[in-house]
């Protein structure tokens, strides 16, 4: 299972987007600042955009899908039962395990953007997928939203999961770090040896770091255990 | 061209001289193929075809009624190539800039605000729509009459909420009525030529066409 970007670019009037890359099984966190092309890759590697040069190739991926910042986006259901439906899953667990247990027969538009995104990545994390992206995923979600769409993440990991973010905080458990820089996909490898070559790491980390310390992975537990070493 | 003073002047020339007559209409499209790179941008607009194709609807029915189809097929055709074209070189800012200098800091201000956000919102609509789409092909859904109430309200619910942020934004930052903008234009040679040509344009499409083809037998 793998999905390769070949010298893939993107042209937007000056701005350019350059990715030569390939994604195997596991989570692939994509960091980078607002307006680095992190969106543009998702686009692209779910083949919604179609890069200007290069190719985007699939290889043995049978189910793939694309979750975009913005949840609104994806309703086309009156109800969170109906909404549910449409993502092919059972919609009491859906509601149940997006927290809104027995409001299926809710407005998707009356619930807040948070109680939406954690709902719409619900629907999402409780079907296999190959190839699963995330756009920025931990946008408009309180801690405890976090938390658990880490926990989903790391349950799929059996697939390609593409998670773009600029989330400062809260990670998932990562296997391989990406960093989009001005356009620009650069690989830093595997964890945790990637994490001394993250140029735009968290805060956290880059205080681990300046003390010689490096976390065993980018989890809040990872962050605290290497604190906790820190101060041995 | 750059300066919306003179985009502005060639619009309004153009769109009368088209109006006026058929020769109006060929000498305005004229213009148009002056800018080739702007033109080749509207030709591969789908609204605009979609439009073309209703103006091709009823030119056709009013032929076939014995009325003057061809001639209103050319005239609404060019007008709607004229505005597209100058929707399509609308720069952020610009519009305010010029209804200040129109109308002055208090009724300037409030026009070219309201036109700036209409115009933002075009652009957005255009933008959500395209993700819907999206969204709905990884959905497994293909467009169609079903699913046009879903992304209507979608794109008005969108649109209501963006409008409220906005509103929230301008009375946050005190904004009542008018305000305070600079107006800066940047003029080129070419604005100047393009704009005498506009206006040149609508002089000729007064004249018979014989005076100025010289067909007369």
């Amino acid at each position: 299972m793998k999905l390769s970007l070949s010298s893939v670019e993107w042209n937007a009037g000056s701005w350019k987007f350059h990715a030569d890359a390939s994604f195997t099984p596991g989570v692939h966190l994509v960091s980078g600042r607002v307006g680095s092309g992190k969106t543009t890759l998702a686009l692209l590697s779910a083949r919604l955009l179609q890069p200007h040069a290069g190719a985007v190739e699939y290889e043995d991926i049978r189910s793939y899908t694309l979750s975009f910042q913005y949840p609104e986006y994806h309703i086309t259901g009156s109800t969170l039962h109906e909404e549910a439906e449409s993502y092919g899953v059972d919609p009491s667990a859906a509601c149940a395990r997006a927290g809104l247990a027995g409001r299926g027969h809710e407005d998707p538009f009356r619930l807040s953007r948070g109680e939406l995104k954690l709902f719409q990545l619900s629907c999402l994390f409780m079907r296999r997928w190959d190839l699963l992206i995330l756009d920025e995923p931990f946008s408009a979600l309180d801690c405890r939203g976090k938390l658990a769409v880490c926990r989903s993440i790391g349950e799929n990991r059996s697939g390609i999961v593409l998670v773009s973010t600029h989330e400062q905080h809260i990670l998932p458990k990562t296997d391989y770090l990406w960093e989009m820089r001005t356009g620009d996909l650069i690989f830093r490898g595997p964890l945790p040896e990637a994490i001394t070559a993250w140029e735009s790491a968290p805060g956290p980390i880059r205080m681990l770091r300046g003390q010689g310390v490096i976390p065993a992975n980018l989890t809040r537990d990872d962050i605290l255990e290497a604190e906790c070493r820190m101060h041995e | 061209m750059q300066d919306a003073r003179i985009r502005l002047i060639s619009l309004i020339s153009l769109s009368i001289a088209t109006f006026l007559s058929v020769p109006g209409a060929v000498l305005s499209l004229v213009w148009l193929l002056l800018s080739p790179g702007t033109l080749k941008e509207t030709m591969r607009s789908a609204a605009f075809w979609v439009i073309l194709l209703f103006v091709t609807i009823i030119a056709t029915a009013t032929q076939m009624s014995g009325n003057e189809g061809i001639s209103y097929f050319i005239r609404t055709g060019v007008i709607i190539l004229l505005a597209f074209s100058v929707y399509r070189e609308w720069h952020p800012g610009e519009y305010l800039d010029l209804s200040v200098w129109l109308f002055g800091k208090k009724y300037g201000f409030d026009i070219g605000l309201a036109v700036e956000m209409s115009i933002q919102g075009l652009h957005e609509t255009s933008r959500e729509f395209s993700r819907i789409r999206s969204a709905l092909s990884l959905k497994g859904l293909q467009p169609g009459i079903r699913l046009i109430p879903a992304v209507g309200f979608l794109l008005i619910h969108t649109r209501l909420m963006r409008a409220r942020d906005q509103a929230d934004l301008l009375a946050t930052r005190g904004y009542r009525a008018g305000g305070s903008c600079c107006p800066v234009f940047r003029t080129t040679n070419r604005d100047i030529i393009m704009g005498i040509l506009a206006i040149l344009v609508v002089f000729l499409s007064f004249m018979p066409v014989r005076d100025i083809f010289i067909l007369q037998m």
